[in-house]
């Protein structure tokens, strides 16, 4: 379920181009701030996102991006600030609550999260947990709905034939692959994805990014996805923000970036 | 006033002594420590060169008394043998499944209720302290003499043993896929099967044939209190001083042990080149259907071997229940043993007998590792380059390590009489097998590079092992001399039983003469003071290793 926007939270930007039907967001966050320790993270950040947006997160390392995507998945919880995320504020929801938010939330993670000796198939298969009551162990555990579901998932992503297969026999860009089918199987509404690329290589990481965008497309689900390759990040994305030092420096539609304003903010890290 | 007074302070030299590292110091400290004890020790138990060569006199004519075996009804014995073997299995099984828990409880990573975990880690303290020859003294009590006290016996103290492994493997696996399956809103229990357990999986195999294999060296003994097994038939025949049929059953244990060790040995090798060569790339063949996996053979393997195990355990269940009506009163009985336990009474007499178990324990270390050491060096081939000796010294330790030291203790309490020197003999030769063991396995794997080099150099032999291979092997010799010294301390506890020295004659009598209260107190005690070694034994590998 995404939410209808009735008011614009104070405060936020709104540089996406204005549609002319009633808008709805995935995600929005009000002068949301992290500390962890002495140490502040976040300062006060304001982001709305679109449903449907493809979003790129850039900025140098501990700007506060994974910080940033692991508040909107409730895996930290904000020290300050008004969050919603598909209608549902993370930080202040039960466990149950989160656990279901979970199930419409996808995550992709730069270390891909696959047990390794188990099968493409079953790891895709895990994605379908949040949906199901008791565990399961082995392929066969899983109702046959489910599996067909899971071997569509992997055709989309072009890993049908390596189903059986054990995954730590994959390549780094074919397990990646298989994490995304894997986040497919949760249908989820707002799929987030930290640095998914950042151990690939650049074929690899084309080939994942696009088909990342191209399932995103075809599905409607909202991306949020940090990256530090700023070329990709502008060939994928529908809109770029940059994070330096916890606060945004930069939020704008991929076609009004250049490439050098990207460039800028990591230089500005760097004589930082 | 000395001259040097008058003289300007000496400058300090350009560069100073180093500091000892702590480390060094550490192991200094610990092996001093081990050799007070012992001289400490030989005072106390009256071991004398003359003493040792006397014993071993009795023993050999106790020896030439046991000869020729008898076996009376071979169908006899391989029916306690099987029981024996039912035993151990099932015990195993049934720890291994309540380890699951406990190691997932126990574990640092475990997100449950923070009292769970502390249970957990209680639980595997505790029954890692008490030896399963302890439990079965009990379990006889609550459920009866016979071999489902023997399979309880061995699953209460297995408990401990393999939950805490399965707790370190648990901690040390990779949080990314625990993550990546609690981001798509998998409950915990669901998280726990998909990623944590379907990870451990080959480790928790290998660990449960590691412990099965011990587990029938201790069921083989159980027989002793009357908790089923083979060792009923020994206790028998020792008891009624039938020698020629006591050596039978002996060798019947050995054959056993060594039998069912060499295919524990091919299972783990299997499993170990397996794990490492991912030689299984298609975990499924293609099936009636696209989302059906089909069979092939790594998928048959599989399934064959786990519904072997399972059928294998569940039989060996239904035979330690064969004897369902004296089942009636485990509640009673259970509630009677248990409530006798309170208040527990502490004297004189069980501090004794535990300071008595420590000090046997620590002397056979002692002597244990020094005659051990000597063994390794000879029957490391790179090392002595002699072929024969090193084949025959381990073919020598194999047998020596087939007989459970509770049968050397027997043996040598009929030769030499009662008291804690037949204890101290007993756990001396297994301590020597088993720090022989140990250290042969990691002088295997000392890099022979340096070796070479200093040969080249023209250095002698002595030379050679003190420069190139000491300092590589220290850290393990250290490390397997404290779990000698951790194995003997348990094994200590139960000598008594056959009246061996030790608290062991102190923790029978009490359970057989219904003084629960004064059982209570030994636990306690045995309890405080192996978990205080094993704590000086862990802090002394951090220091050391």
């Amino acid at each position: 379920m995404t939410v209808p926007l009735t008011q614009k939270a104070p405060g936020m930007a709104d540089k996406t181009p204005a549609p002319n039907h009633a808008r709805t967001v995935s995600v929005a966050l009000s002068d949301v701030s992290m500390r962890f320790g002495d140490k502040t993270v976040l300062k006060g950040v304001d982001l709305e996102v679109d449903a449907g947006q493809f979003v790129a997160l850039v900025g140098p390392s501990g700007a506060g991006k994974s910080t940033l995507l692991r508040l909107i998945n409730g895996s930290h919880r904000s020290t300050g600030g008004a969050l919603s995320v598909l209608g549902v504020n993370p930080a202040t929801c039960g466990r149950g609550a989160l656990q279901r938010l979970r199930t419409r939330v996808g995550f992709v993670f730069q270390q891909f999260g696959l047990v390794g000796r188990l099968s493409a198939m079953e790891n895709v298969l895990m994605g379908a947990l949040g949906s199901l009551r008791m565990p399961r162990y082995g392929i066969s555990s899983y109702p046959r709905e489910l599996r067909e579901r899971a071997v569509a998932n992997l055709e989309r992503v072009g890993l049908v034939d390596e189903r059986y297969q054990r995954c730590d026999t994959l390549s780094g860009g074919q397990q990646q692959r298989v994490a995304i089918a894997r986040t497919l199987m949760q249908q989820a509404e707002l799929v987030l994805a930290d640095e998914p690329v950042a151990s690939l290589d650049p074929n690899a990481s084309v080939s994942v990014l696009q088909t990342l965008k191209k399932l995103s497309a075809e599905d409607g689900f909202t991306v949020i996805c940090s990256l530090h390759q700023v070329e990709l990040a502008l060939a994928v994305s529908d809109r770029v923000v940059a994070v330096r030092e916890g606060s945004f420096v930069l939020d704008a539609p991929t076609a009004d970036t250049t490439e050098e304003q990207i460039r800028a903010v990591y230089a500005q890290a760097e004589r930082d | 006033m000395s001259l040097t007074t008058d003289r300007p302070p000496l400058q300090a030299p350009p560069h100073p002594e180093p500091r000892r590292p702590r480390a060094s110091r550490a192991a200094v400290g610990i092996l001093l420590a081990y050799l007070a004890i012992t001289l400490f020790g030989m005072w106390w138990l009256d071991i004398r060169p003359a003493a040792l060569v006397e014993g071993f006199e009795d023993i050999a004519a106790l020896l030439q008394r046991m000869v020729p075996p008898t076996f009376g009804e071979p169908a006899n014995l391989v029916a306690l043998a099987l029981e024996t073997l039912w035993i151990a299995i099932a015990g195993t099984g049934l720890a291994t499944i309540a380890s699951v828990f406990l190691g997932a409880a126990a574990s640092r990573h475990f997100s449950g209720p923070r009292i769970l975990g502390w249970l957990a880690r209680g639980i595997i303290i505790v029954t890692r302290a008490i030896p399963s020859l302890v439990f079965a003294l009990i379990l006889v009590r609550i459920v009866g003499l016979g071999p489902l006290a023997g399979g309880l016996a061995i699953a209460f103290h297995s408990v401990g043993m393999i939950g805490k492994m399965f707790a370190d493997v648990f901690e040390e696996q990779d949080p990314a896929p625990r993550e990546a399956v609690a981001a798509v809103g998998a409950s915990r229990a669901q998280n726990f099967v998909a990623t944590t357990f379907s990870r451990a999986l080959p480790s928790i195999t290998s660990i449960v044939l590691y412990r099965l294999d011990i587990n029938i060296r201790a069921s083989a003994v159980l027989g002793l209190v009357g908790a089923g097994g083979i060792g009923v038939a020994l206790q028998t025949a020792i008891g009624s001083l039938d020698y020629h049929r006591a050596l039978g059953i002996i060798l019947v244990i050995v054959v056993m042990l060594l039998v069912l060790e060499a295919v524990a040995y091919i299972a783990q090798r299997s499993l170990a080149e397996h794990a490492g060569e991912h030689t299984a790339a298609e975990l499924y063949g293609p099936g009636p259907t696209r989302a059906t996996p089909g069979w092939n053979r790594s998928r048959i393997l599989r399934v064959g071997s786990g519904a072997a195990v399972l059928v294998l355990f569940v039989f060996s269940l239904t035979q330690l229940l064969a004897d369902a009506p004296r089942l009636a009163r485990v509640w009673e009985n259970t509630v009677a043993v248990l409530s006798g336990f309170f208040p527990p009474v502490f004297s004189l007499d069980i501090a004794y007998g535990i300071f008595e178990s420590v000090i046997m324990a620590i002397s056979a270390t002692t002597f244990g590792v020094i005659i051990g050491l000597v063994i390794a060096v000879l029957s490391t081939r790179h090392l002595i380059r002699f072929e024969p000796l090193s084949l025959a010294l381990r073919g020598l330790m194999v047998l020596v390590r087939g007989v459970p030291d509770i049968i050397y203790a027997l043996l040598f309490v009929a030769a030499l009489g009662l008291g804690p020197f037949a204890g101290f003999l007993a756990l001396a030769i297994s301590c020597t097998a088993l720090a022989a063991k140990f250290f042969t396995d990691s002088l295997v794997k000392v890099d022979p590079a340096p070796l070479r080099s200093l040969e080249a150099t023209g250095a002698n032999r002595v030379q050679v092992f003190v420069s190139g291979v000491w300092p590589q092997f220290v850290p393990s010799f250290i490390g397997n001399s404290l779990f000698t010294s951790d194995l003997a301390l348990r094994e200590s506890a139960v000598l008594g039983i056959v009246g061996a020295g030790g608290i062991g004659f102190l923790l029978e009598e009490s359970v057989a003469t219904l003084h629960y209260q004064t059982t209570a107190g030994i636990l306690i005690g045995l309890i405080a003071v192996v978990v205080a070694l094993e704590s000086v034994a862990r802090w002394a590998r951090r220091k050391v290793i």
